[in-house]
């Protein structure tokens, strides 16, 4: 979403005659980049964020249609549960700059205290409509407890308390379990679906539309509450406490009031979770979770709206599609990347050229060079993977026995791509081709044997590149730290 | 101008000596309802946890004393010294078939160790944290998730995921009868071992070159750069001694407690960091009584209450330290300066 | 209007679009997936959910190798009729990831049988799921109790008997051949732990013994201060862990204190190049033929490693590959058939070393289990 538009000055009308006495160099930099920006891009600027919304719930209404049930959980449903918690954790983190580590805590005990008004577990059987409101109301209680002491606390003091607060939660739930409260390990299972007014929630498409509406109202709210008062006095806090307070501002109030919200749009992501999976475990609860939501959020630009939503789809999507379930579609989304990667990063288009081309050529002469050396060495058989499996049998390396080789060969492409971030120019290029070719060797060998293991290092490469190329996340907004 | 931002600091000493008051009456009734040989072997117990968590507390409190960055990884470079660890034990074999007489063998796990995860540990820094030194406090944050993340399953790729085993008493299987209470040589040998490393921590930072301008950038880095000290370098020394003395942990944690795999770092590092916390994030010596009451508090809350509420217990000490003294116990009062 | 109201009124008149979309299509289609029939003459899609990564890792790789060790034998004999495995990694214990998974390998038409999940829990959550879609999930695993209490039947079944089996195994041989009465359990806080835990503890009480209770966290890495406080006149701490090297750090760490109490644990610990402790200790796990043909071979391909917690995984991936092929045998299956097929399984002696035959629930008829002395390493079986 743009941020406040300032009324426009006019300019004078020499202005670009005239030395620009008190721009210091960072300013300049910014305003010179504004200006190379393309007609196209500043087009896409100008539709209204209402307009973004419309596009982007037309697609969403139509993805039921479009895949099956299966792919519309995973893709489709969690989707949106990432992003709303993105949202809740925004406020907190993206809007008043308290940096909570206990956030899934929250969700957890949305979860649960859904799983315990609603299931078999002690009889009771509520129905949404009351439910719903009551564990709202009971997350943002609970987010008002664990602010407390955020008004005393600095940056991360406040993140390891709550961080021992999020780990708090799960070692509660799953050992102390006083009473039986929690279920202990055993977790609660066989919860209600979500039920308004008599109107059950059963199949997966219903649990989508459902947080399809969720998502749009949490959205709209803190669209409009990021533009109120409270948004403006929770962004000088953000970014400077005390001239917030010398500003008469109620700074006490105003952190609990971030870490209500936050929890209350846990709480409520957590409802939908536990009644659509139909059980609680301590386990969907633990750090894992909460890493990953942090990573939605940075990626997509701490304190964007859309951001998070688009945070949450790359992130959601590309975990989802690595899933060791379908190693076609790995090895399509991998090469793909690679080389859009490279479209990307490498300039001018000759030396792109020249990296695809001299790979490609590279390739097939090693293949057979090591072919007429040891046949035995390219014999092996190349793991599924439609049209691109023949090409690669001609191409790649892929020994019967790959053994130990591979795993060196993994450490040697760590090593290498490390020392091609270091090279510049031609020579980058001319490195590029060989690594390339050990990128394709690893993952033929290693990396797609084992795509599990892949995906996380692929997401932990990913975090750490992402971050070098934009630390302010897709959507965020530079900022620059006066010290 | 000056803001404070605590209750008044005499309110919090005396809530905090309070605390420590209770604390130490509850262990004595404890002590004498459950007898001392109990309570001895629960010092030791805790001594021992408690050397290894300050010796990761250390290289956290360093990188965050210089970069104010919370470096993540650091649990995972620990893990990846007690796997060096582990490598070197295979070159060479165990003891009763090892080519190499014992102490040499072990000094040399601790060097490839330590060499092995310093390096690393700079490696770290030059490729993930330097290009965002000037980028917003939360970006390196996540920078370090992914080294975490990357580390982690790199060597659940490379070496699988069964836990491998350091041989028990690899040291010496004996151990030392002080009247009820018996203490192996493995524990002796790393508190004591802890201990050097930290001695030697504090001479080095007191007293070298190096040390002072470690000191220097930590406590301004600007003005230690306009004073011509290398602030790269100074960082990427205190990185190479951080993870240095994580990998030596590694390795302690593998002779005393012989189970070393991938996810071990996780947990590791957690209490780590809370160490570093409760001494007063850092502050070096803060890390190593943060640490050793850590330990001291696990032991106890495990001995004498029950090893399921042992975390809890936990959090409970670091939520009434961080309540009496919001910046530790040896921290400085975080006075903002404006 | 002003802006604000505007801006709510849009809002509202979204939400009411995407509902009146939701009503509208939410004349539930009838599922086919159960009775879909699949071509299958070549060769047919199986599916494995196991914890290939995560905290659980080293419980879920020797499943995953044991699930591909049997189908890589299975096509090698099997020249005619080849097995794909598609794997779903659950990353036990985040449930959530489970379901993910279960999804990806319900909504792929070509799957016509499970191996897997691991974890009691797991089954719990993804039961809908599978269910839901006709899949028959056959564990290796997951031992609790009530999992065959009726609400699964048909679909769900498991390759080794329940905790309400072992538990009482083990408490009979404490009281009446060891004939020892004060016991001491400590689980691990996990599910398996838990309720094998709870079993054991019933029937020790029943039988007249002491039993005190304490726990361990899954990430514990020390137990020395919990063994500290164990009371001279408790004769047996039982452990029954999921994770071997976590048991035999609590055995050597027993050693260095000098606590000579006996040691028992259970099936989750039965690993023989890890689990060795040098006190006197005992371990319940099924009859298992160590020597087995299929063991020696599996031991040659994989670095000596038996990883005995696999075995039950390899079985249940028999099992769902048997039936396939027979329900293959016309050139198509369907879930259906297949299902129907499990049920009516009959394998004289499995790897584990006991018959599989289920019962209506999906529990081995008449399975059972055997105690192991421990010796340094070496599994004697005594009873």
């Amino acid at each position: 979403m743009p941020s406040d538009e300032l009324p426009s000055v006019p300019a004078p009308p020499d202005a670009v005659d005239r030395p620009r006495i008190g721009v210091d160099q960072w300013v300049a930099d910014v305003e010179g980049r504004e200006d190379e920006r393309s007609q196209l891009r500043r087009g896409f600027e100008r539709v209204p964020s209402a307009g973004w919304l419309a596009v982007f719930v037309a697609v969403a209404s139509v993805l039921p249609f479009l895949l099956n049930q299966g792919d519309l959980f995973r893709y489709g449903l969690f989707t949106l549960l990432y992003a709303l918690l993105a949202l809740g954790l925004n406020v907190t983190v993206g809007f008043a700059g308290l940096l909570d580590l206990g956030f899934i805590a929250f969700y957890g005990f949305g979860a649960y205290f859904y799983a315990i008004l609603a299931s078999g577990h002690f009889g009771i059987h509520w129905q949404a409509e009351l439910a719903i409101p009551v564990i709202v109301v009971g997350a943002a209680l609970l987010g008002l407890i664990l602010g407390l002491p955020s008004r005393r606390l600095l940056g991360d003091y406040l993140a390891i308390v709550t961080l021992f607060f999020g780990q708090a939660f799960v070692v509660f739930v799953n050992a102390a379990n006083p009473k039986g409260l929690s279920g202990g390990a055993n977790g609660i299972a066989d919860v209600d679906p979500i039920n308004f007014f008599g109107y059950e929630l059963t199949t997966t498409k219903d649990y989508y539309y459902f947080s399809l509406i969720v998502f749009v109202l949490v959205l709209g709210t803190l669209y409009f509450l990021s533009r109120s008062r409270t948004g403006r006095a929770w962004r000088a806090l953000r970014e400077d406490p005390l001239a917030a307070e010398l500003m008469g501002m109620p700074v006490n109030r105003l952190k609990i009031m971030a870490f209500m919200f936050g929890a209350g749009i846990a709480g409520l992501t957590g409802t939908i979770f536990a009644a659509n999976q139909t059980g609680v475990f301590p386990g969907d609860f633990d750090v894992s979770l909460l890493i990953t939501i942090y990573a939605v959020m940075i990626l997509g630009g701490v304190g964007s709206l859309t951001g998070m939503v688009i945070g949450a789809i790359v992130i959601n999507v590309s975990f989802e599609i690595l899933t060791p379930a379908t190693p076609d579609h790995a090895r399509w989304l991998f090469y793909a990347t690679v080389v859009i990667a490279l479209a990307a990063r490498v300039r001018p288009w000759q030396r792109l050229l020249l990296v695809l081309g001299g790979t490609a050529v590279f390739g097939f002469v090693v293949h057979a060079a090591v072919q007429a050396l040891s046949p035995s060495a390219t014999d092996g058989t190349v793991v599924s993977g439609g049209f691109l499996t023949d090409v690669i049998r001609g191409w790649a390396i892929v020994p019967k026995h790959p053994g130990d080789a591979a795993k060196y060969a993994y450490v040697g492409l760590v090593v290498a791509i490390l020392l091609v971030t270091r090279l510049r120019g031609w020579w980058r290029a001319l490195a590029l081709i060989p690594t390339l070719y050990l990128v394709a060797f690893v993952w033929e060998n290693l990396l797609i044997d084992q795509p599990a293991v892949t995906r996380f290092i692929l997401f932990g490469a990913l975090l750490i590149a992402l971050m070098t190329a934009r630390p302010q996340g897709l959507l965020g907004t530079s900022r620059v730290e006066i010290v | 101008m000056r803001l404070r931002l605590h209750p008044p600091r005499s309110v919090g000493n005396v809530l905090f000596y309070v605390g420590v008051a209770v604390a130490l009456g509850l262990l004595l009734r404890e002590g004498f309802r459950l007898g001392w040989p109990l309570f001895g072997q629960l010092v030791v117990n805790g001594l021992t946890l408690g050397s290894v968590y300050a010796l990761i507390a250390l290289g956290y409190t360093m990188v965050y004393g210089i970069l104010k960055l919370l470096n993540f990884a650091h649990g995972d470079v620990y893990m990846v010294g007690a796997f060096i660890g582990f490598g070197v034990l295979n070159v060479f074999g165990a003891p009763p078939n090892s080519s190499l007489p014992v102490w040499l063998l072990v000094s040399l796990m601790f060097l490839a160790a330590m060499i092995g995860c310093g390096g690393l540990g700079v490696a770290i820094e030059r490729f993930a944290y330097r290009p965002l030194r000037e980028a917003p406090r939360i970006a390196p944050l996540i920078s370090a998730l992914g080294v975490s993340f990357f580390l982690q399953n790199s060597v659940l790729l490379l070496l699988g995921s069964q836990f491998r085993q350091y041989p028990f008493g690899l040291i010496n299987p004996g151990g030392v009868q002080l009247g009820t209470v018996f203490i192996s040589a493995t524990r002796i040998f790393v508190i004591a071992g802890a201990a050097v490393l930290m001695v030697v921590l504090t001479i080095f930072v007191k007293r070298s070159r190096l040390g002072k301008a470690m000191r220097a950038t930590s406590f301004d880095r600007e003005a230690a750069m306009m004073m011509g000290i290398d602030a790269d370098r100074v960082i990427a020394a205190t990185f190479f001694i951080g993870s240095a003395l994580a990998g030596a942990a590694g390795v302690m944690f593998g002779l005393v407690f012989t189970q070393v795999f991938h996810f071990m770092g996780f947990v590791a590092g957690l209490k780590g960091f809370t160490a570093a916390v409760i001494g007063g994030i850092g502050s070096i010596p803060g890390a190593m009584v943060g640490g050793l009451l850590i330990g001291l508090g696990e032991a106890f809350a495990t001995g004498y209450v029950s090893s399921t509420y042992q975390d809890l217990i936990v959090f409970c000490i670091l939520i009434f330290v961080i309540l009496v003294r919001p910046s530790g116990l040896f921290g400085t009062p975080a006075i903002q300066k404006v | 209007m002003n802006r604000r109201t505007g801006g709510v009124a849009a809002l509202l008149a979204v939400i009411a679009a995407i509902a009146a979309v939701a009503v509208t299509t939410a004349t539930a289609t009838p599922n086919h997936a159960a009775r879909a029939l699949v071509g299958c003459k070549g060769g047919a899609t199986i599916g494995l959910l196991a914890p290939i990564t995560g905290p659980a890792a080293s419980l879920g790789e020797p499943q995953q190798r044991w699930a591909r060790f049997f189908v890589s034998r299975w096509n090698v004999t099997h020249k005619k009729f080849k097995i794909t495995m598609r794997e779903g990694d659950t990353q036990l214990p985040n449930v959530a990831e489970a379901t993910k998974a279960a999804q990806t390998l319900a909504s792929n038409s070509k799957i016509l049988g499970i191996a897997g999940p691991a974890g009691s829990q797991e089954v719990v959550a993804t039961t809908p799921i599978l269910k839901g879609v006709g899949l028959a999930y056959v564990t290796g695993s997951a031992t609790r109790t009530t999992l065959t209490d009726g609400s699964r039947s048909g679909y769900f079944f498991r390759v080794v008997p329940p905790d309400a089996v072992q538990g009482p195994t083990v408490a009979r041989y404490i009281v009446n051949i060891l004939k020892k009465k004060n016991v001491l359990i400590i689980d691990d806080q996990e599910t398996y732990s838990t309720g094998l835990s709870a079993d054991a503890a019933g029937e020790l009480r029943s039988l007249g013994a002491t039993v005190s209770r304490d726990s361990v966290s899954q990430s514990a890495s020390d137990f020395s201060s919990l063994i500290s406080r164990i009371n001279n006149n408790v004769d047996v701490v039982y452990i029954p862990w999921q994770l071997p090297p976590k048991a035999q750090l609590f055995a050597q760490q027993m050693r260095e204190q000098g606590k000579r109490q006996i040691l028992f644990s259970s099936d989750g610990t039965f690993d023989p190049t890890t689990y060795k402790p040098a006190q006197t200790a005992y371990n319940s796990f099924f009859p298992v033929a160590r020597t087995n043909k299929v063991v020696t071979a599996y031991k040659r391909s994989h670095g000596g490693q038996p990883d005995f917690f696999g075995t039950p995984t390899y079985v249940a991936t028999q099992v769902v590959v048997e039936a396939v092929a027979k329900a293959c045998k016309n050139g198509s299956a369907s879930r259906a058939e297949v299902r129907s097929n499990i049920r009516k399984t009959n394998i004289k002696k499995s790897l584990l070393g006991l018959r599989v035959r289920f019962t209506a629930n999906g529990d081995l008829n008449g399975g059972r289990f055997g105690i192991f002395r421990v010796t340094n390493g070496n599994y004697t079986p005594v009873g």
